[in-house]
């Protein structure tokens, strides 16, 4: 053994020499620190008042990943794509749309829609825009005209009529006008960028003016209709305000926290001034955010719970200390200073600890993952100063009541008989029990956990929860009209101008066909479609047409009024739209697979295949680098954790004895994400490197005292008893505060917040379980406490 | 003028080839393959086969056999009415639009870039006979031989019809001019019908007035284009015989030619319609035929298409093929459309089909059954022969 201290049986991290450096630089300075962090949190305060909900779409996807470099590569190309809004409005009574309440519910909601910025007037779509006509084919050529028969007045039989045989003959049936011709919908293209202004295009206030201006307006004005909306645009929008539900949730949960902690405390005192220097903590993390640029993302907005759970489950074990040191005698500075000088070195161990677990999210390659890992990562920094400065500072001045000081002095034998229960797991009868249920509990999670699912696996919108509006709308519009959610876009790039040449269209024609063979596709479009239809058109509509013309004069008539979409300005790209039954990772993987093969022995230089842009096509690049990053992750952050253990207490045995039952909760917490249809995503990956560099704050502190108290000559059970008595209740009650920290993301408007919340709140208890119930039992097989005690003593000798 | 129709060697792989290319497919997917042209692309054996696109539909001579053919080189064939379907094995993946027997064995199906495809096995399995580009070396060597012909007839012309060879020479040699260029893009245009009286005599017809002329099973095409009054090359749609013994062809601009001594010669005659016709179908009346297209449009005659009135059938959609059983007459068309007479004295009732699919195809099963096909593939209609079709418009 090289440490003497450690040796000689002091834990060296946690019995510091009297008074160190530290504790005089802050206790001298009490007043100068504290009007320091006065103004600091004013500072910072303010700057967090000032933080913004943030949902930007590129932090959410891997951007290094080869489909989506492909995709921003193009993204110009494709911009017209993706981003629009469809409002379907729906008779309620069941009655057809040809009626003039609906038809004229529904013009006016298309002019309110033309009014609304970010919409592109020229693209707007419904029954009573120009743009969308019948089309029929006569001796003399083509006949055509809008939906909205000239002579329209809405309330004869003969103009109604006529508006139902143009619906007909127009070929919108299936997409503006549902298959049941009891809806139809608005159809409005967004700019991204504000064409006068290039100001980006506000979600959530677009989303708002969806709300308030279309959707309650009319249908409180026509009873009869229902309005259905979805479209990027209104996601984002909704989970944006998704976010604004947080306040709530943490309002609750430091209500919930407060009452616990007088509970624990019976004091005043060290009630409010860990949830305020906790509260403080939040502050300076979220203005450090600001401050460095950052926005509040979905994701990174869970820190502030973190950050406030950590600082009081730290808090708390200083009240404690001051509470035992206050009941000795001391007054409120000296049991400050007592307090401190026990605390700060296993606190910054076991923060710091926690911090690593944060930073291996480093390695995932997705910028909202890594915001999430620099915003943990600087709120433990924060915690580290809020919590072992302010705190015991304030608490300097106010001490803990006499309330707080009896009930840690009546917390006598009546106690000790429960910890005395509890260490039973140590002893030799209890331990191989313990092992056995927890082989057994092993065994079953890792069954269970086969079933494991990497990415999204609900129907819908997977941000959004099943039942919220969004996805009942986007349900409502799948299953009224021929459409799919799930759009795989393979872009095929070909020199300019070359676009549209016979072989190009030839080529996507065989990969759509190739992946209409492919289980999971819907259907698929392309130029190649629309040159078929057109010529088909051309030649009077006869189906003996509908084939790709060799005949380059012939395409180039066919796709003259194609969507804008489908060939960039150069007509150098030209997308083809796989839609998917849905975004599951083995639909994604089966798809993405046909096309790599397909793109492989095809591209050429007339045409090479590039994947991959669409909402699947994002999904697949993301579940891609998460199934990559997640055996990484695991490895590194099973690897800092055990690392640490063994720098601190220098011995293999200590890191099985901490770290196993960690392992335990793993499997287990992956056995829930299975059976309760949670997949490994970029929501879920983050929580397991959180719950184990969390956890395993609770192995280390029960650890040190075990070891201590068994280098002191007790036998284990014996040390196990001293170690709950001093640290049990402290480890007991972190696990409390830290699971209330995030359970009420359960009840978040966002599915992936609640499934995180859930994940967090099982590996934050169950890991404190672990660590109480299976380390002594552990400890029982792996610890030789006479060798132990051997190496002390020699090493004592030495020395 | 006649070419024996040679047996495609490596570039165009013949049945052989094509049967060791669906043995490779067993063991690769055929995505291993690189596009290649549509002629040499063996159809995709495919589920999706009775649910796509099919152009046509036809009995096996007297047999229990139907056979539909459709987009991507799609030929199924069923023995129980239509209810189950098997895929043929197809050396090309072109649409196809036309299919006839011959006898119950021996048929013939016809498609785009040209391809006229044999089956000896009763459309099991099925070999290419003609592609575009022999159709179009034969239709150039028969332009040619007429324009040197024509040259020949300036030369001892008298005065007064030199003026009229002249343009007719002009004419033919403008004509070479757009085949030639034609060619030179490859196989462009279609065949849209196919009609066989025997396993040996027979006549495919097409895109800007195609039509060729077999008499030995298709083993050599001789083009027929010259036979017929047609210098503008206007669509040939459809060819069937109707009672009678007449051959009928419908096609584009009200087109209507006939033939009564079995294809050798044909008289143009004139339906009193200026737009197209693609179907034309029989009723069993010796000299009476329906001819219909645009707009709901149906011409009918009973002496051989000398003579033509047009009916009302109170459609406005385009009507794409015709059958009749007894006194029974079935229409179909564009957008689902249905138009039906059950009697001879009765009117047309017209019905669309919920799905608004187009029709290409229909073969009367039995009283109570209809088989269609068209843009969704193939669908039987049983009971009182879809006149009761829900979402029917009235």
């Amino acid at each position: 053994m090289t440490n003497p201290k450690h040796a000689r049986g002091e834990h060296y991290l946690t019995t510091p020499k009297a008074e160190p450096f530290l504790e005089r630089l802050i206790f001298n300075n009490r007043i100068t620190i504290l009007v320091l962090f006065a103004v600091l949190t004013a500072f910072l305060g303010y700057n967090a008042v000032k933080i913004q909900p943030d949902a930007s779409f590129e932090r959410m996807i891997p951007l290094e990943h080869p489909y989506i470099v492909n995709m921003l590569e193009h993204r110009d190309d494709l911009e017209n794509l993706g981003n629009f809004v469809r409002i379907a409005v729906a008779t309620k009574d069941g009655s057809d749309i040809f009626t003039e309440e609906y038809m004229e519910t529904l013009r006016q909601i298309t002019d309110e829609v033309f009014y609304l910025s970010g919409v592109d007037r020229s693209g707007l779509k419904s029954l009573w825009t120009p743009n969308v006509r019948w089309v029929e084919v006569t001796e003399q050529g083509f006949q055509g005209g809008t939906i909205i028969p000239d002579n329209y007045d809405g309330s004869s039989a003969e103009s109604l009529e006529q508006l139902r045989q143009n619906v007909l003959r127009s070929s919108e049936v299936g997409r503006l006008i549902s298959d049941n011709f009891r809806s139809t919908i608005v159809y409005a293209p967004l700019y991204e960028n504000d064409p006068q202004t290039g100001e980006p295009l506000d979600y959530a206030a677009f989303s708002r003016q969806l709300e308030e201006k279309i959707r309650e307006k009319y249908q409180a004005q026509n009873p009869n209709v229902s309005i259905h909306i979805v479209g990027f645009a209104k996601k984002v929008g909704d989970l944006i305000e998704g976010i604004g539900a947080i306040a709530w949730f943490a309002g609750i949960t430091i209500a919930l926290t407060t009452l616990l902690l007088f509970w624990y405390s019976r004091c005043i005192a060290g009630t409010l001034v860990p949830v305020l220097t906790s509260i403080v903590a939040v502050f300076w993390q979220l203005g450090a955010l600001k401050i460095l640029g950052y926005g509040l993302d979905p994701y990174s907005v869970l820190v502030p719970f973190l950050v406030f759970a950590i600082g009081i489950s730290h808090g708390v074990q200083l009240v404690n200390a001051m509470a035992v040191e206050a009941a000795r005698g001391f007054d409120p500075l000296n049991a400050a200073r007592l307090a401190f000088r026990a605390l700060y070195i296993p606190g910054m161990l076991a923060l710091i600890s926690d911090a690593f677990g944060f930073l291996t999210l480093l390695f995932i390659d997705i910028d909202v993952i890594k915001d999430l890992a620099v915003a943990a990562g600087l709120g433990v920094a924060i915690v580290i100063i809020t919590n072992l400065v302010l705190h015991p500072l304030l608490m300097s001045y106010i001490g803990i009541t006499a309330g707080g000081i009896r009930h840690v002095q009546k917390q006598g034998e009546e106690t000790d008989r429960k910890w005395r229960r509890l260490s039973a797991f140590a002893s030799p009868k209890a331990a191989p029990i313990s092992v056995l249920i927890a082989l057994l509990g092993l065994g079953v999670g890792v069954y269970l956990k086969q079933d494991l699912k990497v990415g999204d696996l609900d129907q819908g919108a997977p941000e959004l929860r099943a039942d919220s509006r969004y996805n009942t709308d986007n349900a409502f519009i799948i299953d009224n009209y021929s459409t799919s959610a799930d759009v795989l876009v393979v872009m095929v790039k070909t020199p300019v101008e070359q676009c549209t040449q016979y072989s190009v269209l030839r080529a996507m024609d065989t990969l759509q066909w190739e992946l209409q063979n492919t289980p999971g596709v819907q259907s698929t479009v392309s130029l190649a479609d629309v040159s078929k239809i057109v010529t088909k058109a051309l030649n009077e509509g006869n189906w003996n047409w509908y084939a790709i013309s060799r005949n380059q004069t012939i395409i180039n008539a066919s796709i003259r009024d194609a969507p804008s979409g489908l060939i960039n300005t150069d007509c150098s790209l030209t997308p083809t739209l796989v839609f998917l039954e849905d975004h599951k990772a083995e639909t994604l993987q089966t798809v993405v697979n046909a096309v790599e093969v397909f793109a492989a022995n095809n591209s050429n230089e007339d045409h090479t295949f590039l994947l991959a842009a669409g909402n699947a096509g994002v999904e697949a690049a993301t579940n891609d680098v998460i199934a990559k990053a997640k055996d990484w992750m695991l490895v590194f952050v099973y690897g800092v954790v055990s690392l640490l253990c063994l720098a601190t207490f220098r011995s293999w045995r200590a890191v099985l004895c901490i770290v196993v039952p960690l392992g335990l909760t793993s499997v287990l917490a992956e056995a829930i994400m299975a059976m309760s249809g949670i997949g490994i995503k970029v929501a879920t990956l983050p929580v397991i490197a959180l719950g184990v560099g969390i956890g395993v704050d609770y192995g280390i502190y029960i650890y040190s005292k075990l070891e201590k108290f068994l280098l002191e000559g007790k036998s284990l059970q014996e040390a196990y008893f001293e170690t709950l008595r001093s640290t049990g209740k402290a480890v007991i009650f972190t696990g409390i505060t830290l699971g209330l920290g995030v359970v009420t993301w359960i009840f978040s408007p966002i599915k992936f917040q609640a499934d995180m919340g859930l994940l967090l709140f099982f590996m934050f208890i169950w890991n404190m379980i672990g660590s109480i119930w299976l380390l002594p039992a552990l400890a029982h097989f792996l610890l030789k406490p006479e060798q132990m005690r051997e190496k002390a003593r020699l090493a004592n000798a030495k020395s | 003028m006649a070419i024996r129709n040679r047996r495609p060697t490596c570039a165009c792989p013949g049945f052989a080839a094509a049967i060791s290319l669906a043995a490779l497919c067993v063991l690769t997917p055929s995505t291993a393959f690189a596009v290649a042209d549509l002629l040499e692309t063996p159809a995709r054996s495919t589920e999706l086969a009775t649910v796509s696109l099919l152009n046509d539909v036809a009995r096996a001579g007297d047999s229990e056999r139907l056979v539909a053919v459709g987009e991507r080189g799609h030929i199924i064939y069923s023995d129980d009415g239509g209810a189950k379907w098997t895929q043929a094995s197809v050396p090309v993946s072109v649409t196809l639009t036309g299919v006839d027997f011959g006898s119950a064995s021996h048929g013939w199906a016809v498609g785009h870039s040209g391809a006229v495809l044999h089956s000896s096995d009763s459309g099991s399995n099925w070999t290419l006979q003609m592609t575009g580009i022999q159709a179009a070396n034969l239709a150039i060597a028969g332009v040619q031989q007429e324009i040197e012909t024509t040259e020949q007839r300036l030369e001892t012309a008298a005065e007064e019809d030199v003026g009229d060879l002249e343009w007719a020479l002009d004419d033919l040699v403008f004509g070479l001019e757009n085949m030639q260029a034609d060619l030179s893009v490859g196989p462009v245009n279609p065949f849209l019908d196919v009609w066989f009286e025997d396993a040996s005599h027979g006549f495919v017809i097409g895109a800007y007035g195609m039509i060729f002329h077999t008499a030995d099973g298709g083993n050599q095409w001789q083009d027929w284009a010259r036979k017929l009054d047609n210098g503008d090359k206007y669509h040939l749609n459809a060819i069937t015989k109707i009672a009678g013994g007449a051959l009928v062809i419908a096609g584009e601009a009200g087109q209507i030619h006939v033939s009564e001594d079995n294809g050798i010669t044909w008289d143009r005659r004139d339906s009193g319609y200026e737009g197209s016709l693609f179907g034309v179908t029989g009723t069993g009346n010796s000299g009476e035929a329906l001819a219909f297209g645009l707009r709901g449009t149906v011409m009918h005659t009973t002496d051989n298409g000398q003579s033509w009135e047009r009916l009302q059938t109170g459609s406005s959609t385009t009507l794409n093929d015709g059958a009749s059983a007894g006194e029974r007459l079935v229409l179909v068309g564009n957008n689902g459309t249905l138009v039906i007479r059950n009697g001879a004295n009765d009117e047309f009732k017209e019905t669309l089909r919920a799905d608004r699919l187009g029709l290409m195809g229909v073969v009367i099963n039995g009283p109570q059954s209809l088989l269609l096909v068209g843009e969704g593939g193939v669908v039987l209609v049983e009971g009182d022969a879809g006149m009761e079709e829900q979402g029917a418009v009235e």
